[in-house]
């Protein structure tokens, strides 16, 4: 495929999408003006259709801003009469979260169409008889501020389950109210979001660039008093506008290279040391440090040290396979992929290439020929600025030296995200050889119990949709794997029990143990033996009880994923990677969770963390005890393994207790407790 | 709307709020006369209302015409079916018209209705009343026998449909004799009909002053399914025959004023055999399909074509012209769960991205298990598609048949 080509594409397809907002909008127009006609008596008949055509036009790039244009007509045709939203001011800011979050479409709706009317007036677009433009203002900072993480994380597994396209609504509204009413306002909520989500260091970082360029824009234009707020927000908009000494002040690529070529080496250090310090500190990368790295090997490999900001291990590292880390920097290090060069810094300190098959699979994907359907998946992804090669081999870079930084993007596919991170942690070369199967092939071959499973022959997987909202890595990968691994559970059917039991050690590998334990009786969906459930766990991974032995191998277990309410929402996938003491003396368990932010509200006092509990970055922890209470499937090495524990009653009385205030609620098997009506139905 | 005093005053039999909705916007008086559970509602919100509760006619009958001629109602306009008798007996006291009550019976009786337009010269299939099982498989066996089918051939089916239910309401369709059993004694008596191969459309049409004012062709594509409107030109082609002969069934059925929507079938010889004819609104929302192409509302010309005050230039000017004026192509698709157990709404993606795709009325489940469908049954809600090309609606509206709208 060519270069037009691949413009021809993207055009198109804009194109296209206008049309559809056109076309989309005609209709919703309709509908006001039916309901607008309408008699009173029979305008609450005409709600559904306007909100079912409103909630589409906003699933649309611009469809926000086309509905906030016609907010007056919203108003007047009575879409808000009779309802709390008919007197906007009464409504409570804190509301909107859960009326966005709501799995009705109905309710999601009537509140997006309310906050871009109040937002229509607050930019006095229309004057409202009961609300004026600084109370509408004001109203919208407080939403924003509290809903700050749709504007940057795709859904996570609560909105998934219960909302599915619907969750897509409130994050288009956030970026069209953000960006209409002005970051400014929420600055201080905005800056501190970053970091949290920074310090889980995930690969894909295109969100948090585009917030912080929008702080940049804000702080650019001088007539905002910024008062006491912003503090902290310096250290991000530098790391990707200037973090050094020549590039204080954005000097452009061109005028930034002009400057490297007259630079002798004490400032050509200043400056690597300048760039090394930010992007460890904020796990950014700015498109001056990677323009740097490529002017760097004409010099030196002790700057390129300097400039990768690596440690002993990685400089031995880079001296031993300095060849390949030159060729990976030519082919992979671009201004436009800038984060390869964090990928490749991190790698080099896991000192993974010294694995015999690692560096030479790295040659390989350094030549590897792209399949034109892979060529034009990440076009379309990611545009055509730098060759498609090249995207790929940032994805590969980063991938391999943030294995915890994988997330499963907007899609149900857990399990291969996770296989993904497992592989890039414990059996690099595997992942290598992955990625030359599907970008080269098209085709990846597993096998099941001794039979080939292609997943070109495969059908249809547990994404219904082709995901697009992945790293390269992912985006070549998951949809392959995602087909093997629905195969193999397809080739379970009939077995009695969980399927995951011979999926997992089959689909990851060797070390996720043939043992197998849940407390879900898979027929009835009731808990199932509980109590000798968390007896095995504690002497299979509990240091006290297992004769401290710290974890082996990052191990697949199951989690029965809670909202802050603490009920039930799904089952997922995650990976079991330390348990140990934290800081402060207490058992945790360490674990990666593909979902894109671990940093999750279980209910019941069960807040996972991601930072300040000696996590690594991307790892998710919680109290052994809470993360127990959670767990509904592990895997163990049935050799290696001795009596249940002897784990006092009074700390599982606790779990359990945790376990039966939460998704076990519903689920006590009859005669233990009251059951309540309905049996939930195992997935 | 401002009401004109000069125009008529009419009766809506049967709660409607769609027709009400029309009425209100409209520039002639109304009355709603529906069951007292309306009357709440009509008060709440200033609708002119005289609570009757539609049984069968009975001696109390009169007293109805009587309370609506005393308050000055020109003519009484069925909504339903089950009100279409009572329009008959309350509009020939109205008017003056006895005959309207016979008219209007003959409406109801899908026996005697067939039975007049073969004596009228329309061309309808074999038929009997049945009024046991037994006669049931009697027919069956007969219609084959005819069709010379030896035994152990499969059987043409039959059609069985209750005398005085509307649209798909108790219509089945009977192949063998163990199908006969599970008909429930209350849908007794009941019409049989044999099966015509062919293509099945139907017709409403505007009639005032004895002549047809607007005359639309609905096209179906799934019978209980799906319907579109204008039709297809390949079924528009046939325009002239259907015209004229709906003009034999309002010649035959001396109908002089109102709203009429027959069904027929086209074999594939171009015979046009009738199937039946209602004296009321087309279910399926057919009016609101109209309204989409068309523009006009077909509520408004249901009272004008009622309106015994109506003028000759007022309904000239009111309709647009047939198929020329229409935008596009209109159609509906009835949702049926296809799972035993759903538990929610989720409308496919290919369904919603499609730029045919305008609107729905579907509603979240209400129940857990989807009881199984007898007859053809009730849908679940309607999905509204429009387009430019008949073709691709119609496609379109087959296909949906395949997808999952509860799961």
């Amino acid at each position: 495929m060519t270069d037009s080509d691949d413009a021809d594409v993207t055009r198109d397809a804009a194109e296209q999408a206008a049309q559809k907002l056109d076309a989309l909008l005609v209709r919703l127009d309709e509908a006001l003006a039916v309901m607008a006609r309408a008699p009173a008596f029979a305008k609450p008949g005409k709600v559904p259709r306007v909100l079912d055509t409103a909630r589409r036009v906003m699933l649309q790039d611009g469809g926000c801003a086309a509905v906030a244009a016609r907010a007056e007509a919203i108003e007047q045709a009575g879409v808000f009469a009779g309802s709390d939203w008919a007197t906007p001011q009464i409504l409570i800011p804190s509301l909107s979260r859960i009326a966005l979050r709501s799995a009705e479409a109905d309710l999601v709706v009537i509140e997006a169409l309310s906050e871009l009317r109040l937002l229509a007036v607050s930019q006095a677009w229309f004057l409202h008889p009961l609300m004026s433009s600084e109370q509408a203002h004001h109203y919208l900072t407080q939403v924003l501020a509290l809903n700050l993480e749709m504007l940057f994380s795709p859904p996570g597994e609560a909105e998934r389950a219960q909302q599915g396209r619907l969750a897509q609504v409130p994050r288009n509204l956030f970026r069209y109210l953000a960006e209409t009413i002005g970051y400014e306002h929420v600055i201080d909520q905005l800056i501190d979001e970053i970091w949290r989500i920074q310090q889980q260091r995930p690969i894909q970082v295109d969100m948090v660039k585009h917030m912080i360029t929008q702080i940049a824009v804000c702080r650019g234009s001088g007539d905002i008093n910024w008062g006491g707020s912003g503090q902290g927000a310096d250290r991000l908009v530098s790391s990707l506008y200037g973090p050094t000494q020549a590039t204080r002040e954005d000097p452009g690529l061109e005028e930034y290279q002009r400057r490297l070529d007259s630079m002798d080496v004490t400032a050509l250090q200043y400056e690597a040391s300048g760039f090394a310090r930010a992007m460890h500190d904020t796990g950014l990368v700015s498109p001056y440090h990677a323009m740097m790295l490529r002017h760097l090997p004409e010099q030196s490999d002790h700057l390129l040290a300097e400039c990768l900001g690596l440690s002993a291990t990685g400089r031995d590292c880079l001296l031993c396979y300095r060849e390949l880390v030159h060729a990976l920097i030519d082919a992979a290090v671009h201004p436009d992929t800038a984060q390869a060069v964090y990928g490749l810094a991190l790698m080099l300190e896991r000192g993974i290439l010294y694995q015999a098959p690692v560096a030479p699979a790295l040659w390989r994907q350094l030549r590897l020929p792209l399949s034109a359907a892979a060529e034009q998946r990440l076009v379309r992804t990611f545009g055509d600025a730098v060759p498609p090669a090249s995207r790929l081999l940032e994805g590969v870079l980063c991938m391999m030296g943030l294995p915890l930084g994988v997330g499963q993007g907007n899609n149900p596919t857990c399990q291969s995200a996770r296989a993904l991170s497992m592989w890039a942690c414990n059996d690099p070369d595997y992942l290598l050889q992955m990625v030359a199967w599907a970008a080269r092939d098209d085709e990846i071959i597993m096998h099941f119990e001794g039979q080939s499973i292609s997943s070109r022959e495969s059908a249809g997987g547990v994404a219904t949709e082709v995901p697009v909202d992945l790293d390269p890595v992912s985006l070549l990968v998951v949809p392959h794997l995602d087909r093997i691994y629905a195969e193999m559970g397809r080739r379970c059917l009939g077995r009695e029990g969980d399927p995951h039991r011979w999926v997992n050690p089959e689909f990851h590998g060797w070390w996720s143990g043939r043992g197998f334990r849940i407390n879900v009786d898979v027929a009835t969906g009731l808990l199932h033996e509980l109590e000798d459930f968390l007896r095995h766990f504690y002497a299979a991974y509990h240091p006290y009880y297992n004769g401290n032995q710290p974890l082996i191998h990052p191990q697949p277990a199951g989690i029965a994923v809670t909202d802050s309410a603490a009920r039930f929402i799904g089952w997922h996938a995650i990976t079991l990677l330390r348990v140990t003491l934290d800081p402060s003396g207490n058992m945790r368990a360490y674990f990666y969770n593909p979902n894109n932010d671990s940093g999750q509200d279980w209910g019941d006092g069960v807040v996972v963390k991601t930072a300040g509990n000696g996590e690594h970055f991307g790892e998710a922890s919680l109290p052994f005890e809470q993360f127990a209470s959670r767990l509904y499937i592990f895997h163990y090495d049935p050799l290696e393994y001795g009596e249940p524990a002897q784990v006092s009653q009074e700390e599982l009385d606790r779990v359990i207790g945790y376990v039966h205030r939460s998704w076990g609620a519903t689920r006590l098997p009859a005669g233990a407790l009251q059951a309540e009506d309905g049996v939930p139905t195992p997935q | 709307m401002k009401k004109d005093p000069n125009k008529g005053f009419v009766a809506l039999l049967g709660w409607s709020l769609n027709a009400v909705e029309a009425a209100e916007s409209f520039d002639r008086r109304y009355v709603v006369v529906a069951p007292d559970w309306a009357e709440e509602y009509c008060q709440q919100h200033d609708i002119p209302y005289v609570p009757w509760n539609f049984e069968r006619l009975n001696d109390r009958s009169m007293e109805i015409a009587q309370t609506l001629k005393d308050m000055g109602v020109d003519v009484a306009i069925p909504l339903f079916e089950e009100t279409v008798e009572w329009a008959g007996a309350i509009n020939s006291a109205l008017l003056n018209n006895p005959r309207l009550l016979g008219q209007a019976m003959l409406m109801r009786d899908k026996s005697l209705m067939k039975r007049r337009a073969q004596l009228g010269g329309i061309r309808v299939g074999i038929f009997e009343e049945a009024h046991d099982r037994d006669d049931v498989i009697r027919f069956l066996k007969r219609v084959n026998q005819t069709l010379l089918k030896l035994d152990g051939d499969p059987n043409d089916p039959i059609h069985l449909k209750a005398f005085d239910k509307a649209g798909c309401l108790g219509h089945r369709v009977i192949r063998t004799p163990d199908e006969v059993d599970a008909i429930p004694d209350e849908e007794f008596p009941s019409l049989m009909e044999s099966h015509l191969d062919g293509w099945e459309f139907a017709v409403e049409a505007w009639i005032h002053d004895g002549k047809i004012r607007f005359l639309n062709i609905s096209e179906y594509v799934s019978l209980g399914y799906s319907v579109f409107v204008p039709a297809s030109p390949e079924l528009e082609s046939y325009r002239p025959q259907i015209r004229s002969q709906i003009e034999k069934l309002v010649k035959t059925f001396d109908i002089e004023f109102g709203f009429i929507h027959p069904e027929y079938f086209v074999t594939s010889d171009s015979e046009m055999y009738f199937g039946e004819v209602a004296y009321r609104p087309p279910g399926f929302k057919v009016f609101e399909l109209l309204e989409r192409v068309y523009g006009f509302n077909a509520y408004h010309a249901l009272i004008l074509s009622f309106d015994p005050k109506t003028t000759e230039e007022e309904i000239t000017g009111f309709f647009p012209k047939e198929v020329e004026d229409a935008d596009g192509y209109a159609g509906c698709f009835g949702v049926y769960p296809r799972r035993r157990v759903v538990s929610r709404l989720e409308i496919p993606a290919e369904t919603e991205d499609h730029p045919y795709f305008e609107s729905h009325e579907l509603t979240p489940p209400q129940q857990e298990t989807v009881t199984k469908r007898t007859a053809f049954g009730t849908h679940w809600g309607l999905m509204y598609f429009r387009g430019e090309d008949s073709d691709t609606l119609k496609t379109l509206l087959k296909h949906q048949e395949d997808l999952d709208f509860y799961v």
